[in-house]
Parts: C-alpha cells; structure tokens; sequence
C-alpha cells in the first residue's frame, strides 16, 4: 500500500468503525422491539454501501465483498418494505446482521493490526445469499399464489400479459399470434419503439438483483420504460434466464433509450449490450399502433391504447385498455409491490445524515493541547510568584497583581475547557454491554435485561479506553456464573423469573463510580474460602477472613471458581486482570455479595489521570506529592506513640486501629533531614482499603499539579508497585515525584 | 555552562568537523558525522543522528528505588527525561561532577534519554568502514566497535540501542 493510501487508512478505520459501532447500535435496539424500522432499514443500507466503497477504494476486497453482499440484502428488503418478513425471518435477519456484524469487524481489526485479511468470504458470502434466496423465493410464492388468484378472475387477460411478464421463451397457452413470433428473442411489447439487450459479467450471483439494480439505476435517472423478465425482482428463478439470455429494457422512444444507454454504461457488471429496433414481422395491428405510441408519447397513449385495441382481438393487446397510460407490465399484480419501490427509493434519498457540528480529533493532539496548558498553569505560578516582583515600587506591584490575578481565571478556564475535551460519555461502552448481553443471552438460554442507567456520564478518554474490558469481563462473569441457570431455578428463589443486570455510571466529586450488579446466585465466602485453600493462595488462617476479606479473594490471580472453562468466562485470568486494569487508571474495585440474593461489583476511577490534587511533603532534599484522594490526616506524634513488633517494625494506633508507619526515607533510601519523629511529620494515607502512615520530613503545602507519566525508559521497573505513580513539574521547574500509596503499602507492609 | 556558552561550544565543534569534511571528500558513503565524548577514562564516539543537544544542567532529580546508574528525572522544557550515569552503567565509579561534567540529550528510536559523560570533545566525520569489532566478545555493555583515531588514540563507539535495552 502505497504512501497516499497509509494516510487515508486512519480516517477510513475511523469512519468505518463508528459505522459498525452505530450498525450495532441500532442492531441491539431494533431486536429489542423484535422489528427494523423503516429508516433503519435505510441506515443499514447506507452504511453498507458507504463500507462497501470506502473499503473497495482502500482495497480490502473481502470486507467490500461482504458489505456489498449484505447491502444487496438490504436492497431487496428495502425495496419490499419490511413488513414484507415474517417474525421467522426477521429472527434470522437479525441473527445473520450482527453475524455481519462481527465479520466485518473482524476484517477491521486485521486492516488495524495489519494482518493479511481473510481471502476467502465465500462461506459469509453464500450465507447472506442463502437468506436473500430464500426470501426472495417467498416472494415468488406469494407472487404466484396472488397471481393464480388473480388470474382466476380475468383468465385471458392474465395469461397474455403474464407472457411478457414470465419469460419471453415460455409460450404460454395464450397462442396468440403476437406472442408467438415475437416471443424467442424480443419480449412482446407493442408500445415499444427499441429495446435493449443487456448481458451481464458471468459468475455474479443474484442476476437477477443485479439486472433490477440497473433498472433501478435507469429509474433513478427519472427514465420510463419497461423491462423483462418483469418479476426479476421478485423471482430467483430469473436468474439462470438473465444468465443465458441477458434481459431487456423496452423503450418508448429513441431519445429514452439513448440517455438510458449513458446510465447503462456508468454501470457495473454489465458484461455487454446491444439496442435492438422493435421487430418488424410483429403482428400487423400492434405494428401499426406503436408507431402511433411513438409519436404520441407517454400522456397521450390513452388514444393510442384505443386505437391499438379497436382493430386488435389478440390477447395481449387486449391488456392495454385495461390500463390506458400504462405499460403492459404495469397492468400485471406486479404493480403493488412495485408501488411502495418507488416510495423507497426517494426514502433513501432523504436519508442523508444530519450534519453535526463535531470534528473528531486525534487524542495526540489534545495530549499536546493538554501538556501545554499544564505547562502555562505552572509558568503563570512562576511568574506570579517570582521574588523579583518584591522590588516593585508598592503601586506597580498592586497593578501587576490585578492583571495576575485575571491571567489566573484565564487560564484556570483555559485548563477546564482543555480537560473537558477528552471526557466523552461512557454510553459508547455501556451500550457494547447490550450487545453482550444479547448474545450471551441466546447461546447460555438464559432469559436476562440488562439496565443501564447513567450513560452519559462523561469520563476521561484514556480511561474509557482502559475500562472497557474490565466492564466487559465482569458482565460477562453476571451472565455466566452470576445469573441462575433456569427460570424454575429463579422462580423457586421467589425471585422474577426474568434476570437483571444493572450497569450504572454516576459522578461523585472525583471520582466516576461504576456498578454491576446482578440479582443471580450471590457469592458464599464459605465457598470462596474452599475454592482459594484448595488452591494454596490463602496467605492467613482461614477463620481469620472476614467476609469483605473473602469476596476479594476472587480478585486474586488464579482465582476462578467455575470448574469448565466457558467461551466467556472461566479461565481463571478474570477478575485479577479487571483488578489490575483498574488499578493501572488509578482506580478500585469493590465486590458485594449477598449469598441468594446477587453481587455489585463496583469500579471506582478517578475522573481524569491529567491532573491532581496533592500534597507536597519533603524528605531530605526530595519533595514528594501525594494525592489528596488517599490522605486521611496528617498529625504530629511522639516516639512514644510508636509500636514495635518483634522485627522492629513500627505502627501506630489510630482510632483504635493499628496501622504501620512507614519512615519514607528508610524506604526511598534518602538521608532525612530530621533525626527524631517529633520533628517529622506522620500523613495516615488511605488506598483501597489498605491503610498505613507515612513519616515525612515536613509538609508543603496543597497543589494541583499536572501528572506527567514517567519516562518509558522506566518501564521494566515496575516503578507503580514500589510506590511510584508519576512526577510532576513544580512552579519553580523542579519535578516532584508522586506517590503511589497502595504500591508503597504493598512493597512496605506486606512484603517487608 | 550557561547556554550560550554551550552554543558556542557546539558551534566550535561543528566548525571543527567542517574542516574535517573538506579532507575526506573522497568516501563519503560511510562517512558519518559522530559526537566525540569522554566517560569514565574512555573515548568514546556515537553518531549525531542521535544527539538533540548537550546541556550542562545538574539538577537532576534523583528518582529512588532504581539502579544506582540511573541519576534520576530531568525536567527538559516541560519534557521528561531519564537520565542515566553511563560511568556507572559500565560498573565504572562514580565521579563527582564538575563544570565539564555534561548531559548529552539523545533520541534513541524515538525514546528520549538524557546521559551523562565526564566532558564532550568535539563533533567529527568518521569512516564507519574502518570500525573494527571488540575482540574481546560479550563483555561489553555499551560499546560495540573500536576506532583507531592517529596518535594512539583509540575511541570506542558507543551503541545506543544497548543503552535502551540496559534497563
């Protein structure tokens, strides 16, 4: 792929993904109801054909073929109205869409990753062909059967216009005159002045489809005329005759066959055509009238129509009275469905979506806009508070300090407005959620509703991005393990028979709380407990566990409680994987069960990772920031408050707790500049549920800093775990490292 | 060092290395524009496609709990740099650094690193064909070539991917 297409490939991703992201979208809402609605039949439609052509010009074949195959799906029932299938049908549609769905997905991804894609789409392809048929072969029935009764009723009549109509090679029983000389190569329609012949490319597939596809085409260029095999459309069958023989368009006058030739030609798949003047051994009576037609045009045919049937006995012009103005085809049942066609086509049109007045932009550039503004914060503190500014003369100072102060509001505002343009709604991943749900609920027979409740909350991009899986792991984990196999089984609890899962979204302060609470077995630590000492990772004696103590337990690697490894769940690198991606954005995970009754497990992430409000402390020449979320309080304390187990380590008791101290300077390895504990300072820091003191020289004071990941060179550190999350650069151009306090913990209290 | 001072300091060197240029006119293919430094008693030479600047700034942040050769974070105009002691790296002892103590900035794959060397030289067009191999194998962190430079002088090139991997 050359360079011109490498830039394009970005874009094209992007479009393509959001397409399938809406595709599914309205899949999950539209198999709620049981029912496509009328414009997202339309939306389907568009989107498959802007996929089809998006990803033909970027060269992805299979991923073109596939959407153009389900376009051609979607054509047809576009074109039938979709009331035209019934429930049955409709289940399988949606079932073979969202199957599209993933297909279509799947290619992307390989484009994404750059994997070869897969060459062969036949078995997706004959998929969706296989249904096409077998609606379309409905129809044909449906067809026939009105047909039959509608020729039941005017018995000749219909059996010469149904001729035309079937197959110019089936003679019928009409054994008309006309029909019988004209019936091998050109169709029998008198009113016709020319005809083309059109032959299609071989090996298409859905000849006919496509055949009515340039009818539509020629339609859509507001041309009239008339075309055989007339139920192409409707009737698979068509499709060897078009194959062997091409089929035909019949045109009333020169100058519409000429502007139809132009249309035919921008058309693809037309393997050839010729423009065939009317047969001239026609029967004489039809002859001699359609010559008249021809001159009178269209509005004008009513006399036409009346002079062709006055001299004429034969069948099939018979059927021209019958309607004056209209075609001979016209006059056949096909009319009806014909009738909402061109309803839809105008639809389709209308269809154009609404123009947003969004931009997508690329995260690297609101990083940048982000980094940048984090850095005038901190050069307007710089500034603001340089000492030089103390020589001033009293009433420059007072004027430079009312110009500062407005410059503060202004970039304080500068800085919200750049933090709100990464949130972006959590909806996008709640509602893949539905689709989990729904497919889960089909393969595990398990009758379940999932409730969404706050989708819009707005969330950082990098974290909606990192919480997306965990999301996904324990949804899926509700509807596996959590939800009861049976409805009987609910039913016997007392408990609706039809399951729930809730996934709510709601703001706190600085925090974005997340929930996933199920209403199914519950978990029983008496079970988790057995489970985690058959396993060996109980790190205590077992009646030691409280109940909290014993659902966390599931977090812990190697922890799954399901014997069979499911496709969705079960494989044991669950819940420690949600845990840790969690704890990568800052975050915490909460379970709550009650045993019978369900479990919420809760996410608690920060609001945003950009900025934070710490704390600076000082240990020897190092200043530290630790952020305020993890600081409970901070006190001085004499070395007499400390005690000491048999190793000499030290805790410290606090509201009737004991906590352990942790002297940062012992841990960082920095020579302190305090040589007793009455000098330092103790801050009682609070993670997750883990909670220690840390000693410190001194405290700063408070600060909102900007948090700067650490360099990528330290990344084989570890450095989060051993208590460092990050850095950030102070007012004066110093850096100040920030501390992870449940990594100190970890490394300090429970591993010393 | 202030930075003007640097400037000139870079710009004497680039000036040195055009002269240079004009005597070795004839083999240009694999000729390449190199930094010479020096580092715990070593020569030693990396190509300036790597060098985004020399700064003589020492208020590193001192990073705890890793390796001692790294000297800590540096704050580069809003960036953050590691920087990384290679006298250390290469088991050598520490030394106090001085006024020609230096940070030479780097871009190794497009990972920013910052190292500290005793004193940078001058910048020199080298014939990279007459690199010759270590003969001692496997023994070397951060230098995987030898260079004979006149006047029994002997410069290592030093080899920047190593550096990346040393962590």
């Amino acid at each position: 792929m050359d360079n011109v297409m490498d830039g394009m490939l970005e874009p094209y991703l992007f479009e393509t993904n959001g397409l399938l992201d809406s595709l599914d979208e309205m899949l999950v809402r539209d198999e709620k109801v049981g029912d496509f609605s009328a414009d997202d039949v339309n939306e389907i439609f568009r989107i498959m054909h802007t996929i089809k052509g998006s990803s033909a010009m970027m060269q992805f074949t299979p991923i073109s073929t596939a959407a153009h195959r389900v376009e051609d799906l979607f054509f047809f029932i576009r074109d039938k109205g979709i009331e035209y299938l019934d429930a049955e049908d409709k289940k399988d549609l949606f079932d073979l869409m969202f199957k599209s769905e993933d297909f279509l997905r799947s290619e992307v991804s390989k484009v994404e990753n750059g994997e070869p894609l897969s060459d062969n789409v036949d078995e997706f392809t004959t998929r969706v062909s296989r249904f096409l048929d077998k609606i379309s072969a409905d129809e044909a029935k449906n067809e026939a059967a009105a047909g039959a009764a509608s020729s039941a009723q005017s018995a000749p009549q219909q059996a010469g216009s149904a001729q035309p109509a079937g197959n110019a090679q089936q003679t019928v029983g009409a054994g008309t005159a006309s029909a019988g000389q004209t019936a091998p190569t050109v169709p029998a329609d008198p009113t016709a002045a020319v005809f083309i012949h059109l032959f299609l490319e071989n090996g298409l597939q859905m000849e006919n489809l496509r055949a009515f596809m340039i009818v539509t085409a020629l339609k859509d260029a507001g041309l009239e005329f008339r075309y055989y095999p007339a139920d192409m459309d409707a009737n698979p069958e068509t499709a060897k005759d078009i194959v062997q023989n091409g089929f035909w368009l019949a045109f009333d006058s020169l100058d519409l066959c000429n502007n139809a030739e132009t249309v035919i030609k921008s058309q693809p798949h037309v393997r050839s055509y010729e423009i065939v003047d009317q047969p001239a051994q026609g029967a004489p009576a039809p002859a001699v009238a359609s010559p008249e037609a021809r001159g009178a045009a269209q509005p004008a045919s009513a006399p036409s129509g009346a002079a062709s049937s006055a001299p004429s006995a034969s069948a099939a012009t018979g059927s021209a009275p019958a309607s004056a103005p209209a075609t001979p085809a016209a006059a056949s049942p096909r009319t009806a469905p014909s009738g909402p066609q061109h309803a839809a086509a105008p639809a389709a049109h209308s269809a154009v979506p609404v123009k947003q007045s969004l931009i997508s932009v690329n995260l690297g550039k609101l990083d940048d806009l982000m980094n940048l503004v984090g850095e005038i914060v901190i050069t307007e503190s710089m500034v603001t508070s340089s000492p030089v500014l103390r020589q001033l003369p009293q009433e420059s100072y007072d004027t430079f300090n009312k110009s500062a102060r407005q410059l503060r509001k202004l970039t304080n505002d500068l800085q919200d407005i750049a933090m709100s343009l990464r949130m972006v709604p959590i909806s996008g991943v709640f509602q893949k959620m539905n689709r989990i749900v729904r497919d889960m609920k089909n393969k595990l027979n398990k009758d379940v509703r999932l409730t969404i409740i706050g989708e819009e909350t707005e969330v950082d991009k990098t974290i909606v991005d990192s919480i997306q899986d965990p999301i996904m792991h324990i949804v899926r984990n509700s509807m596996d393990h959590g939800i009861e196999e049976t409805a009987a089984e609910r039913t016997a609890k007392g408990k609706d028979p039809q399951g729930e899962i809730v996934l709510s979204a709601q703001h706190t302060s600085s925090e974005v709380v997340i929930s996933v609470k199920d209403d199914g077995y519950g978990m029983d630590p008496q079970k988790l407990l057995d489970k985690a000492e058959s396993k060996g990772i109980l790190t205590k004696p077992r009646s030691e566990y409280s109940k909290k103590e014993a659902l966390g337990l599931i977090l812990l690697p190697g922890f799954s409680t399901n014997k069979e490894v499911t496709e969705y769940s079960g494989r044991g690198v669950g819940m420690d994987v949600v845990k840790k991606n969690v704890e990568s954005v800052g975050g915490a995970v909460f379970i709550e069960s009650e045993y019978g009754k369900g479990t919420t497990i809760t996410l608690k992430i920060p609001l945003t990772l950009a900025i934070v409000d710490g704390m600076k402390v000082t240990v020897g020449d190092s200043i530290f920031t630790i952020p305020i979320a993890n600081i409970r309080q901070s006190f001085k304390i004499s070395s007499s408050d400390i005690v000491q187990d048999e190793n000499g380590s030290e805790m410290i008791e606090r509201m009737g707790t004991y906590y352990p101290v942790v002297r940062l300077s012992e841990y960082f390895h920095i020579p302190g500049k305090i040589s007793t504990v009455e000098d330092g300072i103790l801050i009682w820091v609070e993670a997750n549920d883990k909670s220690c003191c840390l000693l410190a020289d001194d405290l700063i004071g408070e600060q909102q800093v900007v948090v700067k990941p650490l360099p990528a060179y330290f990344n084989n550190f570890s450095l989060k775990n051993r208590g460092i999350s990050g850095c950030t650069i102070l007012g004066d151009g110093n850096i100040s490292i920030i501390l992870d306090v449940l990594g100190i913990y970890n490394t300090a209290a429970e591993n010393a | 060092m202030n930075e003007q001072e640097l400037e000139e300091k870079k710009k004497m060197a680039f000036s040195g290395a055009e002269e240079d240029d004009q005597t070795a006119v004839e083999v240009p293919e694999t000729m390449e524009r190199c930094l010479v430094f020096e580092s715990g008693g070593l020569i030693m030479f990396m190509s300036t496609e790597y060098v985004i600047e020399i700064i003589n700034d020492h208020s590193v942040t001192k990073l705890p709990v890793v390796p001692d050769y790294v000297a800590g974070i540096l704050n580069l105009r809003g960036q953050i740099l590691p920087v990384v002691d290679i006298r250390l790296l290469m088991g050598k002892p520490a030394a106090e650094y001085d006024s020609k103590t230096c940070i030479i900035v780097l871009n190794i794959d497009s990972v920013p690193i910052g190292i500290i060397v005793d004193t940078v030289r001058q910048v020199m067009d080298i014939d990279t064909a007459k690199i010759q191999p270590v003969p001692l194998r496997n023994r070397q962190k951060l230098t995987n070539g030898m260079l004979d430079m006149g006047n029994g002088v002997t410069a290592m090139s030093f080899d920047c991917g190593a550096l990346i991997g040393s962590q």
